[in-house]
């Protein structure tokens, strides 16, 4: 019944995009870490 | 009317209201399988619209629904967002060799072996000269208050250190610094130097044990350097600004998952697996197949994944957050291999250690692709030659099977070095490509599953806006 309502609620559609200023700057050989994961 | 570059025919060419998808005016969508049990993509591919739609409703929702109309009245600012990134940047970053040399002969580097053994440093006074000169440009090119940023990279940077701690240190407030280094001279005293003043750290390393390690990256005389580069590693550990660059071969492929384990036990904070670049003939020895090198490459970030669950840490690799993130936010990339043009001489360029500018590091060697002088020659006359036009002029619309490819402004058919030197012409596609294919349909499922901030580092979306939602 449980896994019957989840797939019930899966999306017909997802779409999103998300925008900002473009600062791509870096080639693939180093990336700089201004942004920690955590 | 055409938008600037990509051929993009916006709705006052023909009349036709765009009532219809794949007709007239209308949207032109591509439905993609992306290997998911309950989803496909449908992408507009010239604006990089996607969407994942339900595979039991594809026919309807992509035909004739409301999805065909919300987007139809965002496709001019998503064509206009990917011109601008793809035609309207400039550059910000520089990639500095301050040296020819390097101490260490792996198998796959793109700089010439002769080069790296009898090649010479720039001197001090020299790189304290180049970092004026390229401080006097990017005033011209850059927003006030934005920093350029100074990648010293190699050969190895740091036999030449006492010139590039020099450099950083006169002209740190004018730079962003990073460093990639082999990790060989990365001792006490470079590591304080370099965190203290805050410079980004990448190193290199292919495996998590020496036998396999040492494989690819070995000095000289053939021993290699698995050791001093993890002695390195546990000097970095609690700074933020470091990562690792991985380069995926057919030595190291099977062991990525361990890898991964490896650098996650290490508190890595982020890092690169880069399928090698097959620029010059001896690296292409290594090279893996595209199906055997998506097996691997995508259980590693199922392995990322797994060990965010088990330990909420995470361990994003970069190159591959980069795909994702192109997919949801495409200006927020923040590599630029994988777009068209590619951001080598647009949005960077190299500096190799006599002045000499070339479009990227990937053609330091060629001297084909050498186009002038950092101490002779005017920046922007340079920016503007024929040999970095080669480069940033080639275009996804003018390669096959890339213009036609649903994929292209995710995958952005690296690499220029490579279908030129490797597949004969700027026309011709890198040495991969089934690879790149197999990471988009892993984006997609990682988005359709929910999971996309476990692939992208803590903060990605601070300062970016939705603007389509479904």
């Amino acid at each position: 019944m449980k896994a019957k309502k989840e797939k019930k609620e899966k999306k017909e559609v997802i779409a999103y995009r998300k925008g900002c200023n473009a600062r791509g700057t870096g080639l693939s050989h180093y990336i700089l870490m201004d942004r920690k994961a955590k | 009317m055409t938008s600037k570059k990509n051929n993009r025919v916006t709705k006052t060419a023909a009349p036709s209201r765009g009532r219809f998808v794949n007709t007239g005016n209308g949207p032109t969508f591509q439905a993609i399988d992306i290997g998911h049990r309950d989803y496909a993509a449908v992408i507009d591919p010239d604006t990089a619209f996607w969407s994942l739609v339900a595979r039991k409703k594809l026919a309807d929702v992509m035909l004739d629904g409301d999805l065909p109309r919300a987007y139809a009245k965002k496709a001019d600012q998503f064509a206009r967002e990917m011109d601008s990134l793809r035609f309207g940047l400039t550059p910000s970053a520089v990639y500095f060799n301050p040296t020819e040399r390097c101490n260490m002969n792996c198998t796959y580097c793109y700089i010439p072996a002769e080069m790296r053994r009898e090649g010479k440093h720039m001197p001090e006074k020299k790189l304290l000269k180049a970092l004026e000169i390229l401080k006097q440009y990017f005033r011209t090119t850059m927003p006030k208050g934005e920093k350029p940023q100074i990648i010293f990279h190699g050969a190895e940077p740091l036999l030449n250190r006492y010139a590039v701690f020099a450099g950083i240190e006169e002209y740190g407030n004018d730079f962003l610094f990073g460093i990639q280094t082999n990790a060989t001279l990365l001792d006490d005293a470079a590591v304080e130097f370099l965190t203290s003043r805050n410079v980004s750290i990448g190193i290199s390393l292919d495996a998590p044990t020496a036998r396999i390690a040492n494989r690819t990256r070995k000095n000289w005389d053939g021993r290699g350097t698995f050791k001093p580069v993890l002695a390195a590693m546990r000097r970095l550990n609690g700074y933020d600004g470091w990562s690792v660059i991985c380069t995926v071969t057919d030595a190291n492929l099977q062991h990525l998952t361990r890898l991964v384990d490896f650098f996650h036990d290490q508190e890595v904070p982020m890092c690169l697996m880069n399928i090698l670049r097959c620029t010059l003939p001896p690296s292409r020895s290594l090279k893996p197949g595209d199906a055997k090198a998506a097996k691997h490459f995508l259980a590693a970030l199922d392995r990322t994944y797994e060990l965010y669950r088990e330990t909420g840490r995470r361990l994003p690799v970069g190159n591959f957050a980069n795909i994702l993130l192109a997919i949801i936010a495409p200006a927020a990339r923040r590599l630029m291999c994988d777009i068209s043009p590619c951001g080598g001489g647009r949005c960077f360029f190299a500096l190799a250690s006599n002045g000499d500018m070339f479009p990227c590091s990937e053609f330091i060697g060629l001297d084909r692709f050498r186009a002038g002088n950092l101490f002779k020659d005017d920046v922007p006359a340079v920016i503007g030659s024929e040999q970095f036009r080669m480069v940033t002029e080639r275009k996804v619309e003018n390669i096959e099977p890339c213009r036609r490819c649903a994929i292209r402004h995710f995958c952005g058919s690296p690499c220029p070095a490579e279908a030129h030197e490797m597949n004969g012409g700027m026309d011709k596609t890198g040495a991969f490509c089934e690879f790149y294919e197999e990471q988009v349909r892993y984006a997609f499922r990682v988005i359709a599953d929910g999971k996309v901030d476990a692939y992208l580092w803590d903060g990605w979306d601070k300062g970016i806006k939705d603007t389509f939602n479904f």
